[in-house]
């Protein structure tokens, strides 16, 4: 029945009768994900009023304004920093991490940490970022009862009311939340090396740090340089965290791009804009994809 | 089959869906006083009553109309002040908008008006028909466009300086009659330990009413609506800088300065029913919060004043900032006789008495539903003091074009926090009415 | 033969020491904030306010059940989506899978490409046109907005993983049973679908992790309670609780609990998923 049928194609077009795999795949991404990303170029020519349903082409206008946006320029900053510190915190904090983790002796204490380390990778942004309001809230949060508690007072601020301290708070909480996932992927990563390299180390007299240096290190350069590529994509997508704790204020301090489109498309209404400002994160994610590409094509290569 | 079948469905719905419909009308729907009203169906209604302490009223409404209409399901979206602007513009942005739903008055309200998005209301609820005969005529006023009538007022708000008689007691200050008396009062206050004035500016519409009051008593009536409208805008007013800077001195003496950012508003209303601080700036539906049998601060310590004016202003010093609330009802609803005939029945005088009493203090803005005996004194007060203005000035952020109105808010907390100077902020809401010319 | 475990101490004797210490200190950075919450929702809200560090002086149940009540709705839609978007996500990239690695399709760096392509488009950028799309389509708020979704933009980063899986397993199963006259369809269920276990585990607790906590998709596309996912709900808890922190706690914390426990049951299997897929 079904056989014949598959046989009868099989033998015909081999090639077109196995596409029904991935018709489905290709459907829905085709639809949902890249027909978006088009159209969305398309919206940004136009102005509209989402209250009289009106479209009008603009042309380019919508770049031209991005181009002279100051808070454009804040957002991109706040998003470069973000990437900055993240790689720093889940990329090169969390491997040394996973290194001393990986270097204890017992299996159990190893699962352990591996696992609280990743809870908050576990709990939505949502709460997170609802947390972390919470423990910056002056007077009844925790951080600053665990300053007035060593006497550092003067030190506290309005961590979220300040612009100057708002952003770094809001990416102190991404680092909490996300370290422990990272942490996981290079205990993965570091585990694949044999042992037998540590121990022939070993033999030539090099310490810990020494064979962390020369082997682990060079070793898990191919995590490595994804997990920079990965983090890096993420920070310009960053839109939970900022949203549930600021919604991009005081005074578009802490805007990112993502909520800087949120807010010009659904609060003012202006979705052609929103989309312009889409484009430009999806130019900068695409840099992203094409150096991820071209990086682990390179390794390939060398491997 | 597999490859079939979700071929054609997805050709079928991609051409819907690159159709640029909008949902956009070509006309306004206009209300049909002799349409009879069908029993049937599920009405959905968009509420500002999402907190704890009101959420009760329309759920109790709701099943007493459900109750005497079996077959009517009415299905509630309760907001709070502030997500429900956010839910309102997702609302719009997705063509969901619901049968009723809440809005307030001026350029707010004005956009529904504009992408015919509302009902006219006139035949229905004008001032010659039976049901816009009972409602206040200023309420329902306030809801005009273009000569007609698309709002149901569903209570009036104005903004008072609410206080705790007992501090003022024991600290020995009276109610200041003019601005420099609040912040002679401000300064005791502080020398005696409380926190003169709560403030809470995470949520920036709140310094925002501060300054539309300050605006009202510096600049004339006839300018400021002039500069409301984008077409028209000049901003050149030296009463604006005026009003800033007597905000600046307010934020400094009496409040806990550039913190308010990343405070909300709710702690701030609770210092004050805490009895931490002496004063809060609030609306008269919000009086019934700050002192309540559960409160620290009880209802008979509680009073209120308006802001007092700095004495000289150039404005209005009888003006008072304040707008009634209300509903409209959405033309792209199956079912506008029946969206009308729930409303009727919440503007009803006893669902009016209802509103106006504690827990809730909203009062109505249906004659005749206000019930003194029922209601919180300071209510009562807040009203009659409210019949007593020259004119009402609404909030600046929802009676202006939503770019002016963002930039009062990003700007003006800004400016709270002590990184931008008057002049600035007027500059940049001057360049956004530009921008939305 | 075990990789990459030190038979011996990897670290000397006063190194350990000082870095069980930072391990220790670490755990509580990551603990502490966590208990905050949970012991939070047993407290009134005014001992909140009062000493917000103290063990809860009576342990009172009254904002957790508050919270359970308050939260079933949106549980039930988090899980209605999680369950279904991942059942799907999992089947339709495993299938994806594997046409791209076991048939003979045409084109197929294209189709890797296009595909694998998904994973760097954003879905900040889709919001804008998925609005209308969606709304034309009439599933506006509704789980199947979100079940779809959720299957279209994680079906690039799953088909990633189980493909790079897949490539690894050896063919001679597959060219046995091809001889023996089954079909692809039978090879898919019979050989290749047990083999790929770890991976599919770990796709499914990522796919878990990525449903259960989304919130842009949700907060856009949803809007009546009914609908309405965890994480939303508990932003409109935010501003309708105000200053009710401990009733918030509570619901923090309900919220959190599933995912941390599911994770923990799971952890063994998802790391060797990982390990096994990851380091090709």
């Amino acid at each position: 029945m079904r056989g014949a049928r598959s046989s009868r194609l099989q033998n015909a077009l081999p090639g077109i009768w196995a596409l029904r795999w991935i018709a489905i795949a290709i459907g829905i991404v085709g639809w949902f994900v890249y027909y978006p990303i088009v159209n969305n170029f398309l919206v940004s020519t136009t102005n509209q009023d989402i209250f009289t349903g009106e479209v009008t082409n603009v042309g380019l206008d919508n770049y031209r304004r991005l181009a002279s946006d100051p808070v454009i320029g804040t957002a991109l900053f706040n998003n470069s920093m973000y990437a900055v510190l993240s790689v720093v915190f889940q990329v090169f904090a969390a491997f040394w991490l996973a290194a001393i983790i990986e270097g204890l002796k017992s299996e159990r204490w190893r699962s352990i940490w591996r696992a609280v380390y990743f809870i908050p990778s576990a709990i939505s942004t949502t709460v997170t970022g609802l947390l972390f309001y919470f423990i910056y809230q002056p007077n009844v949060g925790i951080l600053d009862g665990l300053l007035t508690h060593f006497r550092l007072e003067h030190l506290s601020r309005v961590w979220l009311g300040d612009p100057q301290t708002a952003i770094y708070a809001i990416v102190a909480m991404s680092q909490w939340q996300g370290f422990g996932y990272s942490t996981l992927l290079f205990s993965v990563a570091i585990q694949k090396i044999p042992q037998e390299l540590y121990d022939a180390a070993r033999m030539d007299g090099a310490g810990p740090l020494r064979q962390l240096i020369s082997i682990t290190l060079p070793l898990t350069r191919e995590m490595t340089g994804m997990m920079i590529i990965v983090t890096v994509t993420g920070a310009f997508q960053v839109f939970n965290e900022v949203m549930v704790m600021t919604a991009g204020g005081p005074n578009n301090s802490t805007q990112v791009l993502g909520t800087w489109l949120y807010e010009q498309g659904f609060n003012q209404n202006d979705m052609g804009y929103a989309a312009a400002i889409g484009s430009l994160i999806f130019a900068i994610t695409m840099l992203c994809g094409v150096a991820q590409l071209w990086y682990t094509r390179r390794r390939r290569v060398l491997a | 089959m597999r490859l079939h079948m979700p071929g054609l469905t997805a050709v079928v719905a991609l051409a819907a869906s690159l159709g640029w419909t909008g949902g956009a009308i070509a006309q306004t729907t206009v209300a049909d006083p002799a349409a009879p009203v069908e029993y049937s169906g599920n009405l959905k209604v968009l509420t500002k009553f999402g907190t704890q302490r009101l959420q009760p009223y329309f759920v109790e409404i709701a099943k007493a109309y459900e109750a005497a209409h079996p077959g009517v399901t009415v299905e509630l979206i309760q907001e709070d002040d502030d997500s429900v602007k956010g839910k309102t513009k997702t609302l719009v942005a997705s063509n969901a908008i619901p049968d009723v739903f809440f809005s307030w008055t001026g350029t707010w309200g004005g956009n529904f008006v504009r992408g015919k998005r509302a009902v006219d209301l006139t035949p229905v609820i004008g001032p010659d028909t039976e049901w816009g005969k009972t409602l206040a005529p200023a309420a329902v006023g306030a809801f005009v466009y273009d000569g007609k009538y698309y709002g149901i007022p569903l209570y009036l708000d104005a903004k008072f300086m609410g206080y705790n008689k007992a501090i003022f007691a024991e600290v020995g200050i009276e109610v200041p009659k003019d601005l420099d008396g609040l912040l002679a009062a401000c300064d005791k206050l502080k020398a005696a330990g409380y926190t003169p004035i709560a403030i809470g500016n995470k949520e920036p519409w709140v310094a925002v009413h501060y300054l539309g009051q300050l605006l009202a008593y510096n600049v004339p009536k006839d300018v400021l609506e002039a500069d409301f409208d984008p077409a028209t805008a000049t901003y050149s007013d030296p009463g604006y800088v005026a009003a800033l800077d007597q905000f600046r001195q307010i934020a400094d003496r009496c409040t806990v300065g550039a913190d308010m950012n990343g405070i909300s508003y709710q702690a701030a209303l609770q210092e004050l029913s805490d009895g931490k601080a002496a004063m809060y700036y609030q609306e008269i539906i919000e009086f019934d919060n700050s002192a309540n049998p559960s409160t620290k601060l009880k209802p008979e310590e509680f009073g209120f004043f308006r802001l007092p004016a700095p004495a000289g202003a150039k404005g209005d010093p009888n003006a008072l900032e304040g707008a009634p609330e209300g509903y409209m009802i959405s033309a792209a609803s199956p079912n506008v006789p029946l969206a009308l005939d729930f409303m009727k029945f919440v503007t009803t005088p006893e669902n009016g008495k209802v509103l106006s009493a504690p827990p809730y203090g909203q009062p109505s803005a249906v004659i005749g539903g206000a019930d003194p005996a029922t209601m919180n004194p300071a209510v009562v007060g807040g009203l009659e003091d409210l019949a007593k203005a020259s004119y009402l000035i609404q909030w600046l952020d929802t009676v202006n074009h939503p770019k002016v109105a963002a930039a009062w808010l990003s700007n003006l907390q800004a400016f709270a926090g002590g990184s931008m100077s008057a002049e600035d902020v007027v500059a940049q809401v001057q360049a956004a009415a530009e921008a939305a010319k | 033969m075990t990789e990459g475990h030190p038979t011996q101490a990897f670290w000397p004797g006063m190194v350990r020491a000082f870095l069980w210490a930072f391990l220790f200190a670490i755990g509580v950075l990551v603990v502490y904030p966590l208990l905050w919450m949970a012991l939070g929702g047993f407290k009134s809200n005014s001992e909140i306010f009062d000493s917000p560090f103290s063990l809860p002086g009576s342990w009172s149940l009254t904002n957790y059940v508050a919270a359970w009540h308050a939260t079933q709705g949106y549980l039930f839609s988090s899980l209605l989506v999680t369950v279904v978007s991942t059942v799907t996500t999992v089947l339709i990239s495993a299938w994806a899978a594997f046409g791209l690695t076991r048939t003979e399709v045409p084109g197929k760096p294209l189709l890797v490409g296009f595909i694998l392509g998904g994973m760097m488009l954003s879905p900040t950028v889709a919001l804008v046109p998925l609005v209308r799309m969606l709304q034309s389509l009439g599933i506006y708020d509704t789980h199947a907005a979100l079940i779809l979704l959720y299957t279209a933009f994680r079906v690039p980063f799953t088909t990633f993983l189980i493909r790079a899986y897949m490539l690894d397993l050896p063919r001679d199963l597959d060219e046995a049973a091809m001889m023996d006259g089954a079909t692809p369809g039978q090879i898919f269920r019979k050989i290749i679908l047990p083999l790929c276990q770890p991976i599919l585990i770990s796709c499914v607790v990522l796919h878990i992790l990525f449903a259960w906590n989304e919130y842009l998709f949700a907060m856009i596309f949803t809007n009546s309670a009914s609908v309405q996912t965890l994480p939303v709900g508990l932003t409109s808890m935010m501003s309708k609780q105000g200053t009710n922190y401990a009733a918030l706690f509570a619901a923090m914390t309900i919220s959190a609990l599933p995912i941390v426990i599911i994770f923990f049951l799971t952890q063994r299997y998802f790391i060797r998923g990982l390990t096994e897929g990851i380091g090709k």
